[in-house]
């Protein structure tokens, strides 16, 4: 508790209630801006934060991330478009509360319940957090290794694509994180020659090319549509649910709340499944199941709980163990560890500053999103009437900045390009780009406790089935293989 | 070109790039005299890679639902086809600006070439445009937030004239 109460101090400074602001602002438009993720928004806006405060840029990046969850629900309420993926349940009974006049009630119950949840998932980041890191400390190489490959694993069998098609998303990612110096030796490995590879392939125009530069080819190539926007509310009053609507709303937003933390907490795991799953389990659980799809109070409440919940629940497995679950954490981690932290079970020890400034300034995100959510959707709303033609040059030169100014050198720009291309390639013919960007991340610190771990046992591989752990990590990897093997059981999951 | 085909294609180019991996990492040691050497990850990962594409090439199974992307391939207009093809174009030129012309004279082109060329928008609506977004981010990310950007001979006199 004093911990998190210094987290507080470090949060309620201007500097740090302002980049706090900033970061929920931006998510709540990236959210409402469909096409544009938090992935693309991230990593356009992470060499931005490179001469940052270490607490300061995590505060604002993370502000973005849980940010995003609030946003999506606007649009997905008031035009049918989820602005992000999480919020592609919402469009389903939430636009038609809105058609039937419910509009201001199925934002208020969204926001409301996006509160409860996100505030409830933070409370269990400050409480699940520290005894994780202090298992988490005793693992060695071998375990560290298997906990990696299992992770791994989850992600790609939780991907939408085939299994096949995922694995070798990873393997694309953990291949392009050997390119430049060994991690061990510093011997240049895949760099043909070329010089602007030594350093390796750098996180900032990996990512900026892959989703914000692909993205800009994927705007030159839609339709443009008009998109019929149902009206707000004007006045606060307006948000207000019914009794009738508040008493069917409070079990769903508990049970979304549990549930979307849990799934946060698993690799692969996050907002968008935490919802899928939620508006399963309601539908289930409902005694009026026809209503779903054609405005049930359940069906908007319980998942717009979850998606914000399992973001929140995502976060304990970066800051406690150093592993993203999902792409969004992966560059979180990638920002983490350009600033020079390694987060991990001894953040807590060494830089508790940091973790508690974090989660200190996630309950304040939380408030602030409320009241930002409510009162300003009239505005928020207006953002998507920037045509294209405006939009497109303006993402373009923001990445041109991120890119140039992580290293200064105008090969990362030409790198990013490149990746761009293919990212647009890859992502047109339905290749998970994600799996790629968090293989990339977790590659070094794979590489390196697979070498650490087969140089202390002289290249016995017996070494990763020694401690229970490990064996248990590697069960859990042959095990989603095998279901991912299974075709029933993938396409009853798709 | 169906979506299989193009998921194949974009599979060869992924065999390739594997394979151009595999060969540049079987030239390195894999196993030294203290453990597994710096080519013992490169040469596994790009041995797998290229396996997982083979399969991929002859199975290419299910498309994944991909963040912001579209699997779904939409009839494509010669208008359509024309905006992509400026828009490619752009990011051609966002490279070449930044390697020699510097922030200001790449976001004004870029901005011109889309605005006007891709959507059609006049002329001095594509330059003004494209001067507000060059002198946006040069005054807020260059000179207020010190962010590095790629510099020409524009920039540098604006860095003289301010600092």
């Amino acid at each position: 508790m004093e911990a998190l109460l210094g987290g507080f101090a470090v949060t309620l400074t201007l500097d740090n209630l302002l980049y706090c602001f900033v970061g929920v602002f931006l998510g709540t438009v990236v959210g409402i801006l469909p096409g544009l993720g938090p992935l693309t928004t991230i990593a356009i806006l992470l060499p931005i934060t490179f001469k940052m405060d270490v607490t300061s840029a995590i505060i604002m990046l993370s502000g973005i991330y849980y940010g995003v969850a609030y946003g999506g629900t606007v649009t997905s309420v008031l035009m049918r478009i989820p602005g992000e993926a999480s919020s592609v349940v919402t469009c389903l009974d939430g636009y038609e509360m809105a058609r039937k006049g419910r509009a201001g009630a199925a934002l208020g119950i969204a926001g409301i319940g996006s509160f409860v949840a996100g505030t409830v998932g933070v409370i269990g980041i400050s409480f699940l957090s520290p005894p994780l890191a202090e298992l988490v400390i005793k693992f060695g190489p071998a375990e560290y290794a298997m906990l990696m490959l299992a992770g791994l694993t989850m992600v790609t069998y939780m991907s939408s694509g085939s299994l096949a098609r995922s694995l070798l998303m990873a393997a694309f990612g953990l291949l392009l994180g050997t390119v430049g110096s060994d991690p061990l030796n510093m011997t240049p490995r895949l760099t043909f020659g070329i010089l602007a590879l030594g350093d390796g392939v750098n996180l900032v125009p990996l990512a900026i090319g892959l989703f914000g530069l692909s993205e800009v080819l994927f705007m030159g190539r839609q339709k443009l549509e008009d998109m019929k926007v149902l009206a707000p509310p004007t006045g606060l009053l307006g948000f207000l649910p019914s009794r009738e609507e508040a008493r069917r709303s409070v079990g769903p937003v508990a049970r979304g709340t549990v549930m979307g933390f849990l799934v946060g907490l698993l690799p692969g795991g996050g907002a968008v499944l935490a919802s899928f799953l939620s508006y399963g389990i309601e539908r289930k659980l409902s005694k009026h199941p026809e209503e779903f799809g054609k405005g049930a109070v359940e069906g908007l409440a319980g998942p717009e709980s979850a998606n914000n919940s399992g973001t929140a629940g995502a976060f304990v497995p970066l800051l406690c163990m150093g592993i993203p679950s999902n792409a969004v954490t992966a560059l979180l981690l990638g920002a983490f560890i350009i600033h020079g932290v390694t987060p991990g079970p001894t953040i807590l020890e060494r830089q508790p500053e940091i973790f508690w400034g974090v989660v200190a300034s996630m309950y304040i995100g939380n408030v602030m999103l409320l009241v930002l959510n409510l009162p300003l959707i009239g505005l928020f709303v207006r953002i998507l009437d920037i045509p294209r033609a405006y939009l497109a040059p303006m993402i373009l030169a923001v990445c041109l900045i991120g890119v140039y100014s992580s290293s200064g050198n105008p090969a990362d720009v030409v790198i990013a390009v490149i990746f761009g291309f293919v990212g647009y390639g890859l992502r047109r013919h339905g290749f998970d780009l994600g799996i790629v960007i968090l293989a990339y991340v977790l590659g070094p610190i794979f590489e390196r406790s697979v070498r650490q771990a087969l140089a202390i046992s002289d290249g016995d591989p017996s070494i990763f089935f020694h401690s229970t752990l490990s064996t248990g990590f590697a069960i859990v990897a042959v095990v989603l293989l095998l279901l991912g093997l299974w075709p029933k059981r993938r396409a009853a999951r798709a | 070109m169906s979506r299989l085909g193009g998921a194949r294609i974009a599979t060869l180019g992924l065999l390739a790039a594997a394979s151009v991996g595999l060969w540049q990492a079987l030239r390195l040691e894999s196993w030294g005299f203290d453990g597994p050497g710096p080519g013992f990850f490169p040469q596994l990962m790009a041995g797998i890679c290229v396996v997982l594409a083979l399969i991929v090439l002859v199975f290419p199974g299910k498309a994944g639902e991909t963040e912001g992307g579209d699997t779904e391939d939409a009839e494509a207009t010669a208008e359509t086809r024309r905006c992509f093809a400026i828009y490619a174009a752009t990011l051609g030129l966002l490279a070449a600006g930044a390697m020699y012309a510097g922030f200001v004279v790449t976001t004004i082109a870029v901005t011109v070439v889309i605005v006007r060329f891709a959507e059609r928008r006049s002329l001095t609506a594509a330059l003004g445009y494209g001067v507000a977004c060059a002198v946006i981010g040069l005054v807020c990310f260059g000179w207020l937030l010190r962010v590095d950007l790629p510099e020409g001979p524009i920039e540098r006199a604006f860095y003289t004239f301010v600092h």
